[in-house]
């Protein structure tokens, strides 16, 4: 080997063992500061409420409890912003697993559709956007209670046909482990964007 | 890619040249199949219109569907509210865009096993052009 070859050669393996080391003892990269998400000042407690998960359970507010969660509002006769948005997180989910982070945040869909949400059937939706998911659904008042504390807004529109609409807001909330309200996604959502900033929030 | 595949009607004479198709074209068509749990799907395509005169397209309806709405999306204050599309007006030379986030197909109550997804454009009681397509996921 010449020895222009082997400089080369030593220099790229040192390269490489140092990146190993970095990645052994740092982790993945982080970027510094979130670009997109609005962090509140000072994390909101989420309003007492009762409401029933896909599989049936009766959960009050300290479902959020014990993992990060992406809180969406919408509903499952929605074609377009609703599963755009939740195919968003979950894109966003698999690539941050992909760059290494383990501690990933669940999706939870809480539905402001019960009249047509049953649980059984968001059993099946929310399935589809990937493991681990929740979706929550109930009483309009005790869904009133978890939105209006939190600035959630949701509408139920006149019928046109038979089929309703409802209007509803597009942010994802991201809540902390202790069940805090701590950030905010503005619509339009990118997979980008969470890839980005989740890594910062979580770390927070 | 170009994939409109039937033509029913050409109406009038074209304004760009080279074209040789009908007046009204429906490109980049995408059907999602219904996610478990629901009974419909979303549809984006692109309309133009390569014609001299504007094209009013009033309705959209699939042998495969019970009912096709034309929505479109709006975000204003981060809210979401979906409105009904009653026409399409497309002036000549002019396309329109179904995407994500924006205007879309409502499609509702589908067949059980869908292969080929067919959509029927009309402007009043007359239809301008039938397309298939087969459904992807969403």
């Amino acid at each position: 080997m010449r020895p222009r070859s082997l400089i080369i050669g030593t220099l790229s393996g040192l390269a490489v063992a140092a990146g190993i080391w970095s990645a052994v003892n740092f982790g993945p990269a982080k970027p510094d500061a979130v670009r997109t998400a609005t962090v509140l000042p000072v994390k909101a407690d989420v309003p007492g409420f009762v409401l029933e998960t896909h599989d049936g359970r009766q959960v009050d507010e300290t479902v959020f409890e014990g993992q990060w969660d992406l809180v969406f509002f919408g509903f499952t006769h929605c074609p377009d912003v609703c599963p755009l948005t939740l195919k968003v997180l979950q894109n966003a989910k698999t690539e941050l697993e992909q760059r290494g982070f383990a501690s990933l945040p669940r999706i939870v869909l809480v539905s402001v559709d019960p009249e047509r949400d049953t649980p059984e059937r968001l059993a099946a939706y929310i399935r589809s956007f990937g493991d681990d998911n929740l979706a929550l659904t109930g009483d309009v008042a005790e869904l009133r209670k978890l939105a209006d504390g939190i600035g959630i807004f949701f509408e139920k529109r006149d019928a046109d046909g038979g089929h309703y609409l409802v209007d509803h807001s597009s942010v994802v909330l991201v809540i902390d482990p202790e069940g805090r309200f701590h950030a905010l996604f503005s619509s339009p959502h990118r997979t980008e964007n969470f890839v980005h900033d989740l890594p910062i929030l979580l770390d927070s | 890619m170009l994939r409109y595949v039937t033509v029913v009607l050409a109406l009038g004479t074209f304004a760009c040249s080279g074209y040789s198709g009908p007046p009204l074209s429906a490109t980049d068509i995408r059907i999602t199949r219904p996610l478990p749990g629901t009974s419909m799907s979303a549809g984006y395509l692109v309309l133009e219109n390569h014609g001299n005169q504007q094209i009013v397209v009033t309705a959209i309806d699939s042998p495969q569907f019970a009912r096709v709405d034309m929505h479109e999306t709006i975000i204003e204050n981060d809210v979401s509210r979906m409105r009904g599309i009653d026409e399409l007006r497309i002036d000549p030379g002019e396309s329109i865009r179904f995407e994500p986030g924006g205007r879309h197909l409502m499609l509702l109550e589908p067949q059980d096993s869908l292969h080929t997804v067919t959509l029927n454009i009309y402007s009043g009681e007359t239809l301008l052009l039938a397309v298939s397509t087969a459904p992807t996921d969403p």
